[in-house]
């Protein structure tokens, strides 16, 4: 079981995922972009506030610059001492960018470390792209990264980035999950024999199941680690893994098949005694041996780690 | 206290990080109070709640946010006015605070702080959304000037005028950040002594301070670095005119040690009238 020991991934308060969003801008000197003018946002019908603040955001979060816009640009806005309107244009364009691609390297830092600093950039400006903020907080913006590396972007190893994506965002998920309730070791220790079978063991808030086509988290473990990823990384190779959180710090856990399909089935909402016919179907015979051989160790340690809301006798 | 919501001088703070969390948990150093960036803890109920519960049960706490998009032409988002309401009166936040600027419209947040064009229609729409904020709020709004780095063409009005008939209109508070008068002074080639002269003093509640990036053509409010001396200039006179209010020094990129971010904070006191040298 050594293998499968929970790993701390955030312990104390030296690591959290709390994105550092400030009033300050980006800071950047102003460079060169890439031109098209296909793209270029309408110029404003009339001088309404309405009218100038839609263009205002169009033309900064337009993917493209271009002729056209610098035109409009000179037009609607003041050139400065020393920097003509759409170069103080261009400065808005690069902060808005740059602010959104640094959350999203906050909340997929291992992802970064095995796509590379471009191919990850060129990833977050797609996703930018694709799924533009709209919330107060920058919290949730990262949301959607792993369907939109399974989906959208054009990447070399597209299930293993968007596996990766799904256990980081996991983790941010985690991080900020309400624990209203969790089971206690006492509560589970009183409910009568006979009630069991029909007992449901809803999920706790701040854990979350994952199945992954690679071995993800062992990937995010090296990067942790500082170790240089390898091609094995990238091979298939199906792996669980629950990701939680007590108390304070965030916890990574690998789970055999057989942990992973009791664990699927009862957050399912299913009975336990549905939960443990499950095995017998789901399982090989030897992952169904080991099941039995190790359920109550498990059960107990998945208590301790607050996997469980509570208990429901129906 | 001299400003006309008796709202109190807090002294010398700066800007709660993560990076900082463990040697103010563990160490308790003697600050004078924090400011939190507001949307931090917002759509959270996990650890970010937790360490700001500690550090707010130790610490006074000033909220300042950067998304309530108060020059927006879109609804105000009424949802975020109650959560932020619910992080103010968790943490008993000493003043609420946001940026005279946009932040989106059609329902994109471009998480940038955008300027509006400075003109009569913005006025009347924007006093008008201050008010609601502070009847929300149930006390006053402090705004803050953005460091901007384009003009609007069809502006009536600069900015400095622009933000002191606000103030008067919406009756609300102003947080000054003299580094961002000196970033726009520089970007947009006034006097900052122009700026600070149409200020309504007895409105000012709160002043930043922060470093910056010269880039030789324009400055950006980057917020890196230790604060330059002609803007720490600028507040010992900004400090003088507002009779005193609450310091703030803001680091967010390339953040060092906790306490040499609040050395740098302390600095004030060297650039402040004699009589507040004192302050903590």
């Amino acid at each position: 079981m050594s293998d499968r020991k929970p790993t701390p991934q955030l312990g104390g308060a030296t690591e959290t995922f709390v994105h550092e969003r400030a009033s300050a801008t980006p800071a950047t000197s102003t460079t060169r972009e890439e031109r098209c003018d296909g793209d270029t946002p309408d110029a404003p019908s009339d001088s309404s506030l309405r009218a100038i603040e839609e263009w205002f955001v169009s033309a900064i979060t337009a993917p493209h610059a271009s002729d056209r816009l610098d035109a409009d640009a000179a037009r609607l806005l003041i050139s400065g001492p020393k920097l003509d309107a759409a170069g103080r244009l261009a400065i808005y364009r690069y902060g808005y960018r740059a602010r959104l691609v640094e959350c999203l390297v906050d909340d997929y830092p291992a992802l970064k470390f095995a796509l590379g600093d471009d191919a990850f950039e060129s990833l977050c400006l797609g996703y930018i792209e694709r799924h533009p903020s709209s919330a107060p907080s920058l919290n949730d913006f990262g949301r959607h990264m792993a369907q939109f590396c399974r989906e959208a972007a054009p990447l070399a190893h597209r299930e293993f980035a968007a596996d990766l994506a799904s256990l980081e965002w996991a983790l941010v998920e985690v991080l900020h999950a309400r624990v209203a309730e969790r089971l206690s070791s006492e509560a589970l220790g009183s409910i009568p024999v006979e009630k069991w079978v029909d007992a449901k063991l809803p999920p706790g808030g701040a854990v979350r199941l994952l199945r992954f086509a690679h071995p993800v988290n062992a990937f995010f473990q090296a990067f942790k680690t500082d170790r240089e990823p390898s091609p094995d990384d990238f091979t298939r190779n199906p792996s669980a893994t629950a990701v939680y959180r007590t108390d304070m710090t965030l916890w990574r856990m690998d789970l055999t098949p057989a942990m992973a399909t009791l664990l699927e089935s009862l957050f399912a909402g299913r009975t336990l005694g549905a939960t443990l016919e499950t095995l017998e179907v789901g399982l090989t015979p030897e992952d169904a041996a080991e099941a039995e051989r190790n359920v109550m160790v498990w059960f107990r340690e998945w208590v301790a780690a607050g996997f469980f809301a509570g208990v429901d006798l129906g | 206290m001299a400003n006309r919501f008796r709202l109190p001088d807090l002294g010398i703070g700066i800007g709660l990080r993560t990076v900082h969390y463990p040697h103010i948990i563990e160490q308790q150093p003697d600050v004078a109070w924090f400011e939190i960036i507001s949307e931090n803890f917002m759509q959270t109920a996990g650890k970010p709640l937790h360490f700001l519960d500690a550090i707010a049960e130790r610490y006074p706490i000033v909220m300042h946010g950067v998304s309530m998009s108060i020059g927006s032409t879109d609804p105000l988002d009424r949802a975020y006015l109650k959560e932020l309401v619910a992080l103010r009166d968790r943490t008993r936040a000493r003043i609420v605070s946001d940026h005279l600027c946009f932040t989106g419209v059609a329902h994109r947040n471009t998480h940038d702080l955008l300027p509006i064009p400075y003109t009569e229609e913005a006025l009347r729409h924007v006093t008008a959304r201050v008010r609601a904020v502070q009847d929300f709020l149930g006390g006053p709004l402090a705004l803050e000037n953005p460091s901007t780095y384009v003009e609007h063409a069809g502006s009536q009005m600069k900015e400095w005028e622009f933000l002191g008939r606000l103030a008067e209109d919406a009756d609300c508070a102003l947080l000054l950040d003299v580094n961002n008068v000196y970033v726009s002074a520089f970007n947009h080639g006034f006097d900052p002594k122009t700026y600070l002269d149409a200020i309504p003093w007895n409105r000012v509640v709160h002043f930043h301070v922060a470093g910056h990036t010269s880039y030789g053509t324009h400055i950006i409010d980057s917020h890196i670095g230790p604060v330059v001396d002609p803007v720490w200039r600028l507040l010992g006179d900004a400090y003088a005119r507002a009779g005193g209010a609450s310091v703030l020094l803001e680091w967010d990129a390339e953040i060092p040690s906790f306490e040499e971010t609040h050395a740098e904070a302390l600095r004030a006191r060297e650039f402040l009238p004699t009589s507040s040298r004192g302050l903590p």
